[in-house]
């Protein structure tokens, strides 16, 4: 609790009047001299234990009652419930979660549950703090630290603004455990302000056993979690999942797999005008939702042959959270599936070659070309979906390793003498060979490069042999194993989008019988070319983030944003003749939220209190608590008041 | 009487008093005749009874007409008149100085008029009056006649002062020790002491044949404790002040009055006292008048 006028809790020792006055009454109340003392000491034995409770309760109501209006006085605040107990701290660290889904608004006044929040904190912080603190910002997007002048910045500065974007809560926690390790803050008050989805706060991750013991060797910080955890009622979000321009003869038409997605069970049918908006032309679709889901494969809308580029958008009528009613597109004509194999080993990079350059798609084109190693900087970096590295691992700080950890796509090959150099935390180790062919023994069919197809069949690992294979050591992720835990194909743990796989044996060379069989090669080198391929062309969907757009001088299409805000913002950026759809991540879709409980038990060992609140809740977090010390003294002067009445008289008089 | 020390007397109380005799309710060894009955025989007017006459007796008392009749000796006898020893008890403790709101009059005060008019009384009809007192100097007088002795009961009467703590108890033990004939005792008390230790008191007066008469001067706010705001309350007799809230202690404060007044009662019942119980506000001489008058009945009973 604190004070607005804290300069007279130097009064609070008034509060002791009563007894002051008390006792001067002792000494100057009426004197009678009496004589029947005998009988008055026997009244007064008789009457001792609940006439010294009466009195002392009496002088308690008293001291209460001066002692609350002292208080009153002092302009007390305090968030009620929420008990801002304890003092102004040194500083005050905010932790905003300003991800898309915090954009969920009160429909009646437009508020969304990030303006709420902060606006509610913002006045808690500058009726309870004001400048007293130190006052430190820390948001979703950029994960920096920010001093801030005043409690009303944080409704005021364009970093507490909306976004796109999803959340990474350990990850602000961990900055903001890092700036108090740093800083040394001293008394720090921690604020959270999240919706609590449970993609934004990843409670399963590893990261908050450390986040724990970290906060918890900190002396005086305390949490104070302000959550709003409520769904938006009814909601629908919609995606594209999938766009492509077709163009025939007659005419032009973008193809888009559309998705509707209805956030609770309900499943009665629903009339959903979808507005599909391609440049300056919008049409609007009605589609029948009778399920959770609304799926529109291939929804064609014709477009002008001439336009070969361009963007758009799809959306849904509004509703509680409209950050999920418009997903943005665009498109372009498909760019060149692009691929370059270093090798000298023909033997090798022939299957490998006639695999990439064989057209998966009838529709896009494929080109691959092989260099020895010591041409390998000629490599087209930015137009290459995919290499095929089978030649020694480059050194360490080459300028040749730094483009390839830059590459899109990369899967290593081993060479027939292997280095040392270690790449991505993977290195080569020796070769191993047996008489008698080794198989795979597991592989990882739900995602990956192994996955089952769309069908769900698998892909036929199992008849993969192989005859020689090179030990991969170093930590990664295996995607298939060989016997007894020997890993035939392992990812590298990569901190960026690209991709890095290590291949433990070869196609050919009697290594193996990838190249013989083929599928397996085959699907594993069109799907790596198809991850490569997302970073290609004119056109591309990201998801917004600090790091969507990359280098380069981006401008918005449409509303203008400020360029900090760019790519944290859904819509279309352009950079010379690149368009980039960004749209929120679909994970904040997913209406899975974080329970008290569950909450709890991640803040369990730290002083933490959770605050419930609702975007249509419009009562402050601190507010002055006068009236309840007006209360407690109405209270404490009715109690005295019935303890001083006189007993009913007694008409019955002693007679002698 | 205009002397202002002894302003407890009241002419015009005394005047009309004066009718009315002081009697004891039992016979009194007095020293010399008088108007009281005496467990000896005398030779006072009133005959008492016939006795077979026995060698040695005072031929002179022989009754001639019952001789003449029976032709047997026979003794007359007449009741013996002997005069009465009042002793007067007036208790001195602090609690006797209580004044009662709204007078001027004290219980000591309205003690001595009792005291003062009852010995002038006893005084003019020839008793001997003796007076008994445990103040800071005791006052232990005698009874004895004459009007210059009553002089002196009354002079020291005037000049005691209430002081201190109770000493009832102990005055009337040494009343009963000191007072060897028996006599009229009359105390003057607020009685503020436990009462079972006034009963052994009062016990060992009525074992010596003394005639005990108890005037219990109580004020009816000492009865009902009719207070309507907290106050220190004094001791009179120097005892620690108490703070009270009438209020609350009250109903308390009645029902240790009841019960004193109860075993006051079995007291009285059981030792035979003539009590009286007395309100400051009375009019002492309508209570003098009402004791007077009470033993006045008793006269003649044997």
């Amino acid at each position: 609790m604190t004070f607005l006028v804290p300069a007279l809790l130097f009064a609070l020792p008034l509060a002791a009047l009563p007894v002051v006055i008390h006792l001067i009454h002792l000494y100057r109340r009426r004197q009678v001299k009496w004589a029947a003392m005998m009988f008055l000491r026997m009244a007064q034995r008789m009457n001792k234990g609940l006439s010294r409770l009466r009195q002392i309760l009496i002088l308690a109501f008293r001291v209460l009652a001066v002692a609350a209006i002292l208080f009153v006085i002092t302009r007390p605040m305090a968030g009620g419930l929420l008990g801002l107990t304890g003092g102004v701290p040194d500083t005050v660290i905010v932790l905003l979660d300003r991800s898309a889904s915090m954009e969920q608004q009160n429909l009646a006044t437009g508020t969304s549950k990030r303006s709420a929040g902060l606006a509610k904190l913002s006045q808690a912080l500058r009726d309870t703090v004001g400048t007293r603190s130190k006052l430190v910002l820390i948001e979703n997007a950029h994960l920096q630290p920010q001093a801030l002048e005043k409690p009303e910045s944080l409704t005021d500065l364009p970093i507490t603004g909306p976004t796109d974007t999803s959340a990474d809560v350990p990850a602000l926690l961990q900055s903001a455990l890092d700036y108090i390790a740093t800083n040394q803050t001293g008394r720090t008050d921690v604020w959270v302000l999240s919706d609590l989805r449970q993609s934004d706060w990843d409670a399963g991750g590893g990261r908050w056993q450390a986040l724990r013991s970290g906060f918890a060797s900190l002396k005086g910080v305390r949490f104070h979690l302000l959550t709003y955890a409520q769904p938006a009622a009814q909601n629908l979000s919609i995606a594209v999942d999938r766009v492509t321009r077709r163009e025939t003869a007659e005419k032009a038409e973008l193809l888009l797999d559309v998705r509707v997605t209805r956030a609770d069970s309900a499943k009665e049918p629903l009339e959903l005008p979808l507005r599909f908006v391609v440049g300056d032309v919008s049409t609007t679709f009605k589609a029948e939702m009778k399920d959770s889901q609304l799926v529109l494969q291939a929804h064609a809308i014709p477009i002008a042959k001439t336009m070969k580029q361009g963007h758009g958008r799809v959306e849904l009528p509004a509703d509680a959270a409209p950050s999920d009613n418009v997903f943005h597109f665009v498109f372009a004509e498909p760019p060149v599936l692009r691929s370059v194999i270093v090798s000298d080993d023909e033997a090798t990079f022939t299957p490998l070659q006639a695999a990439l350059e064989a057209a998966a798609d009838p529709t896009r084109k494929y080109a691959c070309s092989v260099l020895p190693p010591s041409r390998a900087a000629e490599i087209a970096w930015d137009d290459t979906a995919l290499i095929v590295w089978h030649a020694p691992l480059p050194k360490e700080g080459d300028l040749i390793a730094k483009q390839l950890a830059n590459a899109r796509c990369v899967l290593f090959l081993p060479p027939e003498t292997p280095n040392t150099n270690a790449f991505a935390g993977l290195q080569w180790g020796t070769w191993n060979g047996d008489s008698k062919p080794a198989t795979v023994s597991w592989w990882r069919n739900d995602a990956g490069l192994l996955a089952n197809t769309r069908s769900g069949t698998a892909l036929p690992l199992g008849d993969l042999e192989v005859q020689r294979r090179c030990d991969i050591l170093g930590e990664g992720t295996p995607l298939a194993r060989l016997g007894e835990n020997q890993p035939l194909l392992m990812r590298a743990n990569t901190t960026g989008e690209n991709q890095i796989w290590f291949l433990g044996t070869l196609p050919g060379s009697g290594a193996s019988t990838l190249a013989r069989d083929g599928v397996v090669m085959f699907a594993m080198l069109h799907r790596a070319l198809q991850d490569g391929s997302k970073g290609l062309g004119k056109a591309q969907q990201r998801e917004a983030g600090v790091n969507a757009l990359g280098a380069g001088e981006w401008k918005r299409r449409g509303e203008a944003v400020l360029s900090t805000e760019l790519p944290l913002r859904a819509g279309i950026a352009e950079s010379g003749e690149k368009l980039v759809a960004l749209n929120r991540p679909l994970r904040e879709d997913a209406p899975d939220f974080l329970g008290k409980t569950a909450l709890g038990e991640l803040f369990a060992g730290l002083d933490h209190q959770i605050i419930e609140d609702q975007v249509e809740n419009e009562s402050s977090l601190a507010s002055e608590v006068w009236r309840t010390f007006l209360f407690l003294m109405a209270i404490a002067l009715l109690g005295e008041a019935l303890l001083c009445m006189p007993p009913k008289r007694e008409v019955s008089r002693t007679t002698a | 009487m205009a002397d202002s020390s002894r302003s407890f007397l009241d002419p015009a109380v005394l005047s009309r008093l004066m009718a009315l005799p002081l009697n004891a309710r039992q016979a009194m060894l007095g020293s010399v005749s008088g108007k009281h009955r005496s467990p000896v025989r005398g030779s006072s007017l009133e005959f008492a009874q016939y006795r077979k006459y026995v060698p040695g007796d005072d031929t002179r008392r022989l009754d001639w007409r019952t001789w003449g009749r029976s032709d047997r000796f026979y003794i007359k006898e007449f009741e013996a008149d002997t005069n009465l020893r009042l002793c007067l008890l007036i208790d001195t403790s602090g609690s006797m100085s209580f004044t009662p709101a709204g007078s001027t009059t004290s219980r000591f005060d309205y003690a001595k008029k009792l005291a003062g008019t009852l010995g002038y009384l006893a005084a003019q009809q020839g008793d001997a009056v003796g007076l008994w007192s445990l103040a800071e100097k005791p006052v232990e007088i005698p009874a004895k006649r004459g009007a210059s002795h009553l002089g002196l009961v009354l002079d020291q009467m005037g000049s005691i002062q209430p002081v201190g703590d109770t000493t009832l108890l102990t005055a009337l033990h040494d009343a009963a020790e000191r007072i060897r004939q028996r006599a009229l005792v009359i105390v003057f008390s607020d009685l503020f002491v436990p009462p079972a230790e006034l009963k052994s008191a009062i016990q060992h007066l009525r074992f010596r044949k003394h005639d005990v008469a108890l005037f219990h001067l109580l004020d009816q706010q000492e009865l009902d404790f009719d207070f309507d705001r907290p106050a220190r309350f004094i001791d009179l007799e120097g005892g620690e002040a108490l703070l009270a809230d009438p209020c609350l202690i009250r109903r308390n404060y009645r029902e240790a009055v009841k019960t004193y007044l109860h075993e006051l009662d079995d007291l009285i019942r059981t030792t035979a006292i003539d009590y009286h119980r007395v309100k400051l506000s009375d009019k002492y001489d309508d209570v003098l008048v009402k004791f007077l008058l009470s033993r006045v009945q008793k006269k003649g009973g044997r």
